[in-house]
């Protein structure tokens, strides 16, 4: 099947400057125009941009507490608008079902779940089978687990932990590694209520430092091509920007992603205590090519927290809108919270939506800013149209704001920033800064050998609109969306290292499991089968 | 051996799906009540949703008890592996549902090896029901020391002991419990162990309060036991698939959630249904007495009385492999089939069912 589409303003950054050319696409890839062969399908595409699937690198999209958050609030569903559709299942509220209809609808081809518990990814992967249409991938959490900080008690050398880390991966079909308040969750567990960098772990001696640069060094041997990806400590505290500060000068050289950086740009000025530290946060990440960064922007109205950081979850049970909250204590790296939320246009959430942009404007680099929300923490994704707009308008920033608080604007500088983001900042920051990031050389671009996920948009003064609903979508060359309305149906698959396991680690995993749990280890792990759908997984090469 | 019956008749399985498709195709209203893995609930839902049917599982009456403990409330939990590894106090609240009660005993061989690491205790808070013989057998056996208070039932011996642990004077007596304080006092991570059937919804608020009253100067959680793991696993299946746990059904392919109106055996008792698809991988019948037309997924050598048709399934983690969640782990778990044989799972037949309908589309699972 040879597809063509022809005419459109390619923004494709990796591969060139902006202009008129046409995509084509063969079987599933995009290759350069064949000589003297007619397509067997032309889109006129004329007076669209046409881009690269988008890539969302950190998104809670599936997985346990993605599920009890469900299970706690049913009547949360009325926050996402039935769309009509004829398709599975796609009308399901916040169903794994409508997560694909949804993504893909907006010219999202690849979505990356942040915060698979190792010990429940068989869960995590049966959800993510079930989200239609797009390709998929997880970040499999350590830092929190008795075997790690085992390791780093008794300093056991280094090699142990790589096979560790290598096996956790391998088992659980990660596509890189988290760490999320390293060594709170454990910590909790002992009645420690507070947890920074360098604190240490209660009965193992060990600090959140040590286990962040354990397991970015490992990452980085394993040639695992994602950085070690981290929830730092402190998030939505007041003064978090100090921990932001230091685990940023923490990188020593090598790469680190930290995540949803926005929840650290809160500094303790002004007469509320609580004010933006988004200038600074961001010039420290201009002055550091090792850092990349993801915003979680806070978008206004009903959410739910749903966070495996459940120290910090656990001191916003207060907070809570409506008044009810789970708090699970799971072993090793499957603890969480769901605390569902209302972010209003108060002082409070007014500076958390001004700190999220500032952090976007600010810094200069798009190959290292990313665009989340943290869905659902900062708000749902599907808020995203409206994002896009408020990146590439300042108008639409200044409108905004005028509904905002005024007291908190005034600690910030964005009503002075009059960047407004290009086509071509959004194409890398959504597309080829992603695939880099997470090191999926096969897509993120439109250049020929890319997998062809495509999106198409058609041009409109409403940016939210056009971003909404995508004109064309191909998922691996097939038209899954016309018009912003999914036409047809497929599944992708979940994107995985497959690090080889060593022996002895095996071995140590099944005495560990044996003796600590009183279970043998195959209660743990799982075949693909047991997913039952076709190739459910694919394979994505280490760095040699 | 026959795995498929058009009334008493045995028939080929073709047979048995095209005459089961031709009732689905046209029923107004079907409702499904299901027991099966991971995989048959995908598919029954699937098939629900394209029918504008309601599903339930057939344990639909504990299920929603359970889930609204969630809905209602919410509270604090951890896993039994944490339990296990880490808490030196387990108080048993009510009555344990017996399957169970292998992995508690396990526990009470071992001691934490993580937070305190004291020597295990043990207490049961009963109310004045008396506990069935294999509580009171388990109770003897975990050596669990008493909190009751005469004739209080358990959500009264649970908000005394709540108001007792608040320093607030108590009316009634309470057993044992400035032992359980002080036991309290000791442990770095006291766990409380129940179920649904451990009492009343308000009894369980009360405990949550209870837990949450702890955590404000130290810690506790509770293990939550379902009453039945399947039940459990088809909850979170129904969550992801539809957002909402079951009792849901589904109008122009809009799910809602009503565990009141989608009580798909009430609905079969109040002929709101037209058609009942009782599916139960372990082989469980119907209730009896029900004036509506029956189709029967069932593992099952013979026809289930009043089903019109019948096919024989088999059980995930038995006859063939599967996924089903398991409390011992807190989460889903791959079962490799332990006597594999050539019944059919019943994910299968649901998808040769959805094929046999007008349309014959595959199910999206
Ligand atoms: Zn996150």
């Amino acid at each position: 099947m040879l597809i063509r589409l022809a005419g459109g303003d390619v923004i494709d950054p990796v591969n060139g400057e902006t202009g008129q050319r046409d995509i084509w696409i063969r079987d599933g890839l995009l290759i350069d125009r064949p000589e003297g062969e007619t397509p067997d399908e032309t889109h006129d595409v004329s007076g669209c941009i046409v881009m690269a699937g988008a890539i969302d690198i950190h998104s809670h999209i599936g997985g346990g507490n993605v599920n009890t958050a469900r299970l706690l609030l049913p009547e949360h569903h009325a926050a996402h608008l039935p769309r009509p559709a004829n398709t599975p299942l796609s009308n399901a509220g916040w169903s794994t079902f409508q997560t694909g209809c949804l993504y893909a609808q907006m010219g999202f081809t690849t979505v990356v779940e942040p915060a698979m518990a190792p010990s429940a990814a068989l869960h995590t992967h049966l959800e993510l089978a079930d989200i239609p249409i797009i390709d998929k991938a997880t970040l499999a959490i350590l830092g929190n687990d008795d075997f790690t900080l085992s390791l780093l008690r008794d300093a056991k050398s280094s090699s142990m932990l790589d096979d560790y880390v290598a096996w956790i991966i391998g088992s659980s079909r990660a596509l890189g590694v988290k760490v999320i308040n390293a060594g709170a969750a454990a910590s909790f567990k002992e009645n420690v209520r507070s947890f920074s960098f360098d604190d240490m772990v209660p009965e193992y001696g060990v600090s959140s430092r040590n286990i962040v640069k354990s397991l970015q060094a490992s990452v980085t041997r394993l040639g695992i091509p994602h950085p070690l990806h981290v929830h730092a400590n402190n998030l939505g505290i007041a003064g978090s920007a100090d921990t932001a500060a230091a685990t940023i000068a923490a990188t020593e050289g090598v790469p680190m992603h930290l995540a949803h950086l926005q929840f650290y740009g809160y500094g303790i000025e002004g007469k509320r205590k609580f004010s933006s530290e988004a200038a600074r946060l961001a010039e420290l990440v201009n002055g550091n090519p090792d850092v990349t960064i993801d915003i979680g922007q806070v978008m206004f109205g009903q959410t739910v927290t749903i966070s495996s950081d459940v120290m910090r979850q656990f001191t916003a049970i207060g907070n809570a809108n409506p008044k009810k909250t789970v708090i699970i204590d799971g072993d090793g790296n499957s603890s969480g919270g769901i605390v569902p939320y209302r972010y209003r246009q108060d002082y409070y959430g007014s500076l958390q939506w001004a700190v999220g942009l500032e952090l976007f404007l600010l810094i200069t680099d798009p190959w290292r800013v990313f665009f989340t929300t943290d869905h659902p923490n900062g708000a749902p994704f599907t808020a995203y149209p409206e994002l896009f707009e408020l990146l590439m308008s300042s108008d639409a920033r200044d409108a905004k704001s005028t509904e905002l608080n005024p007291s908190a604007l005034e600690l910030t500088t964005l009503a002075s920033v009059r960047r407004e983001y290009t086509f071509e900042e959004i194409a890398i920051m959504t597309r080829a800064a992603p695939a880099r990031l997470l090191g999926l050389k096969d897509r993120g671009h439109l250049g020929p050998g890319a997998i062809a996920d495509v999106a198409v948009y058609r041009r409109s003064k409403d940016i939210a609109k056009m971003f909404r609903e995508a004109a064309l979508v191909f998922k691996n060359g097939e038209l899954v969306v016309k018009n912003g309305k999914v036409t047809h149906y497929r599944w992708g698959k979940a994107l995985r290292l497959n690090p080889p396991p060593d022996k002895a680690m095996i071995k140590r995993m099944k005495d560990y499991h044996d003796e600590r749990y009183g279970l043998s280890l195959d209660w743990f792990t799982f075949p693909d089968t047991a997913i039952a759908r076709d190739d459910p997984f694919a394979e994505v090469p280490c760095n040699s | 051996m026959s795995v498929a019956w058009i009334g008493s008749q045995p028939v080929p399985l073709m047979d048995a799906i095209q005459k089961a498709a031709k009732l689905l195709a046209s029923s107004h209203c079907p409702v499904f009540s299901l027991d099966a893995d991971v995989h048959g609930t995908r598919s029954t839902i699937a098939l629900a949703e394209r029918l504008g049917g309601a599903f339930d599982h057939v344990y639909g009456e504990t299920l929603a008890r359970e889930v609204a403990l969630f809905t209602d409330n919410g509270g604090m939990f951890t896993t039994p592996g944490e339990a296990r590894r880490r808490s030196s106090l387990i108080v048993l609240v009510g009555e344990i549902p017996a399957p169970h009660h292998d992995m508690l005993l396990a526990w009470s061989n071992t001691q934490p090896d993580l937070g305190d690491g004291g020597q295990r205790a043990w207490f049961h808070i009963g109310g004045a029901a008396p506990a069935s013989r294999a509580t009171r057998q388990f109770n003897r056996q975990l050596k669990t020391v008493p909190i009751t208070g005469g004739d209080l039932p358990l959500s009264a011996v649970l908000a005394g002991l709540r108001a007792r642990l608040q320093g607030r004077q108590v009316t009634s007596p309470l057993a044992n419990v400035d032992r359980l304080g002080a036991a309290l006092n000791k442990s770095q991570f006291p766990v409380f162990v129940f179920s649904s059937t451990s009492g009343e919804a308000a009894g369980l608020a009360m405990l949550q309060g209870l837990i949450a009253d702890l955590n404000r100067k130290g810690r506790a959680s509770s293990v939550f036991l379902p009453a039945d793991d399947d039940a459990w696993g088809t909850a979170l299946t129904s969550l992801w698939m539809t957002g909402f746990p079951p009792r849901t059904g589904f109008a122009n392919s809009l799910p809602s959630y009503d565990p009141v109106r989608w009580d798909t055996q009430r609905m079969v008792r109040d002929k709101e249904a037209d058609l009942h698809v009782w599916v139960s991988a372990r082989g469980e019948m119907p209730p009896k007495g029900r004036k509506i037309k029956l189709i029967s997924l069932s593992r099952a050598e013979a026809p289930t009385a009043n089903a019109t048709v019948t096919i024989a399934v088999g059980k995930a983690g038995r006859d063939h492999d599967g996924v089903a969640y398991s409390s011992r782990i807190g989460t889903f778990q791959a079962l490799a089939a332990t006597e594999r044989s050539s019944l059919p799972s019943v994910s299968s037949i649901v998808q040769q069912l959805a094929r046999a309908l007008p349309g014959r589309q595959d199910l999206p699972c």
